[in-house]
């Protein structure tokens, strides 16, 4: 096994968490012993990761060092470890000696160093995805495009006449004070372009999250953690009148029943959250707030939180065996995916839906991972090639720029009406984690698997040798 | 003989810059300010260099190009085009509308004196 599965799946922290703990607390290594009821070379062996600690034995160490079971053997170490192996792969620390193999030490000694490490990592990330933002706007925005086009004509006029009267010294007096002034005009010109520009981005601030209504029904899922409680109990209650439909052998049957269900009976709470919290500003943005709560409703009556989140971990989030288990389209499993809880030891996972166009209908993003809304956004998504293989789920294994590496799966449907003759329009629905959690699922990835190098857009991509960029980096 | 040079450009103190610089650079000068003059300016007088600012009002500067590629009176003559924008799909369009060089804006003095000497001199290498 490699180092990377060993710390990422291996419970070593544990004996160092113990022995960090006791020593906080001033126990002695015989005393805890006692009070767990093992000898205290036993424990020692523990302490140091050499025997495994489990079941009652486990319980009761918790109990003695006052912590939970969760706290003491908690996923969220194991999270943290993935995200610290991510981080120690990343290309700008190449070189640096980071001690990869003593992860988990510096975890169990050094919690906090550990936790602002991770923070740190997310800080960049979100600054990436803020930037591609940015990146987007610059693009798009005409006040700024007009903005940035002034100033560069501005700063060629003040260029110029500079070179004029360095270069020449044979100029005539009114000509040259004629180049000063230029110099003088256009320099308080760009002074005010600049200002205007700052007082523009600043005016932006807190809305540059907030764009487009894709962006505020994503707000509002964030601000939810991809979970509405209300819409939950409400969808397990009508749920109830689905059961007598449960043997149905069309799948699209029980779906449209569970949408009639909803619409009869879960709109008042759908219009309630879509209110809650000021995430939905725009009158486009409740409309589509609607649409993506009523699908998260139907997913909340279809697939029960309580039945759905054991069996997706038995399956390992397999998509289409549990639309099979669940009788649903597979969609349905990938939107109810993400409202599984990290806290209940599920991976975090991401939502895109597209259109043949590749414009995002429906986006329910992954922390850390920028996708532009209406820029060139990367071609080289899976998201944007799985039409050509309609119905089939197709995983992707994907290292961006910075280094960090997610598994995507697509899977394109036919939308809409169809028949012989007639047009087939596919959606395409794609799944997105981390290549750490990925390895919870069964679409984590074998050593052997192609990984491809893919980008948030062209604009925040440095990869030079691209033969599919169709705009410049940002920055080079 | 002096070669006579159109600079197509509305901005008028880049134009003094350009009129003092090619110029001094040997070159007789005469300057238009809006896409549609220019066009005509250009017809009119077959200068041997046309440099021609991208965002002209009236028409602008790829529309001129375009026009003027589609005449056989001007089909080849030099035109080296100048934009605030640096895109590559802006340049791109230049050159496949078919201009001979394409400059960003802000540019150096001596580039642009030495992108036009090669154009008079019928080289756009």
């Amino acid at each position: 096994m490699s180092e990377l599965g060993k710390s990422g799946q291996s419970g070593s922290i544990l004996g160092t968490r113990i022995r960090q703990r006791r020593r906080e607390l001033g126990i002695r290594q015989s005393d805890l012993a006692g009070r767990i009821g093992i000898s205290a070379s036993y424990l020692n062996l523990i302490e140091w990761n050499k025997r495994k600690v489990a079941g009652s034995v486990l319980r009761r160490t918790a109990d003695a060092l006052d912590l939970t079971l969760e706290e003491l053997d908690g996923a969220a170490e194991r999270r943290l470890a993935g995200t610290l192996i991510e981080i120690a792969h990343l290309p700008s620390l190449s070189g640096s000696g980071v001690e990869e193999g003593r992860i988990d030490e510096l975890i169990g000694r050094f919690p906090g160093w550990a936790r602002g490490i991770d923070a740190l990592a997310r800080a960049e990330q979100d600054a990436t995805a803020r930037a591609a933002i940015l990146s987007d706007r610059l693009s798009n925005d005409p006040f700024l495009g007009e903005a940035i086009h002034r100033m560069l004509t501005r700063i060629a006029a003040v260029r110029s006449a500079a070179e004029i009267l360095t270069d020449y010294s044979d100029i005539p007096p009114d000509r040259r004070d004629r180049f000063m002034g230029i110099i003088n005009e256009e320099s308080r010109a760009l002074s005010d372009a600049g200002e205007a520009l700052v007082t523009y981005l600043d005016k932006a601030e807190d809305t540059d999250r907030v764009m487009t209504p894709l962006d505020e029904v994503e707000a509002l899922f964030e601000a939810h953690g991809n979970r509405f409680d209300a819409i939950e109990k409400a969808g397990g209650e009508v749920g109830g009148r689905l059961a007598d439909s449960l043997t149905d052998s069309l799948p699209l049957s029980r779906a449209q029943r569970a949408r009639t269900l909803v619409e009869r009976h879960m709109k008042g709470v759908i219009e309630r959250v879509a209110g809650v919290g000021d995430a939905i500003r725009t009158a486009p943005g409740r409309h589509r707030a609607r649409r993506a709560l009523t699908d998260y409703a139907l997913g909340a009556v279809l697939l029960p939180m309580g039945l759905f989140a054991p069996r997706a971990k038995d399956l390992k989030y397999d998509v289409e065996a549990l639309a099979d288990l669940f009788s649903v389209e597979v969609e349905t499993v990938c939107h109810r995916l993400t409202a599984l809880s990290p806290e209940g030891g599920h991976p975090r996972f991401g939502y895109y839906r597209a259109n043949a166009a590749g414009t995002i209908i429906e986006m329910l993003g992954l922390s850390g991972l920028a996708l532009p809304r209406y820029a060139a956004a990367c071609p080289l998504w899976v998201l944007y090639r799985a039409q050509q293989s309609p119905e089939a789920v197709i995983r992707q294994c994907a290292v961006f720029p910075s280094g960090a590496r997610y598994v995507f799966i697509a899977r394109a449907r036919s939308a809409g009406p169809t028949g012989f003759g007639r047009p087939r329009h596919y959606l395409t629905d794609m799944v997105a984690m981390t290549e750490t959690e990925s390895r919870r699922t069964v679409y984590g990835p074998d050593p052997s698997a192609r990984v491809d190098e893919v980008g948030p857009s062209c604009r925040l991509c440095p990869r030079a040798s691209c033969i599919h960029r169709v705009e410049d980096p940002l920055l080079d | 003989m002096v070669k006579r040079v159109l600079v197509a450009e509305d901005e008028p103190n880049i134009v003094e810059s350009l009129t003092f610089l090619l110029e001094r650079a040997g070159f007789e000068v005469s300057v238009e300010m809006d896409g549609r003059q220019a066009l005509e300016a250009v017809i009119r007088d077959t200068p041997h260099v046309l440099v021609l600012d991208v965002m002209l009002p009236e028409l602008d500067g790829y529309e001129i190009l375009r026009r003027l590629r589609a005449d056989r009176a001007t089909r080849s003559m030099p035109v080296l085009m100048l934009t605030a924008k640096s895109q590559r799909e802006d340049r791109e369009t230049a050159m496949d509308g078919g201009a001979d060089l394409f400059m960003t804006k802000p540019f150096s003095n001596a580039d642009i004196v030495a992108a036009v000497r090669r154009l008079a001199a019928g080289r756009a290498e």
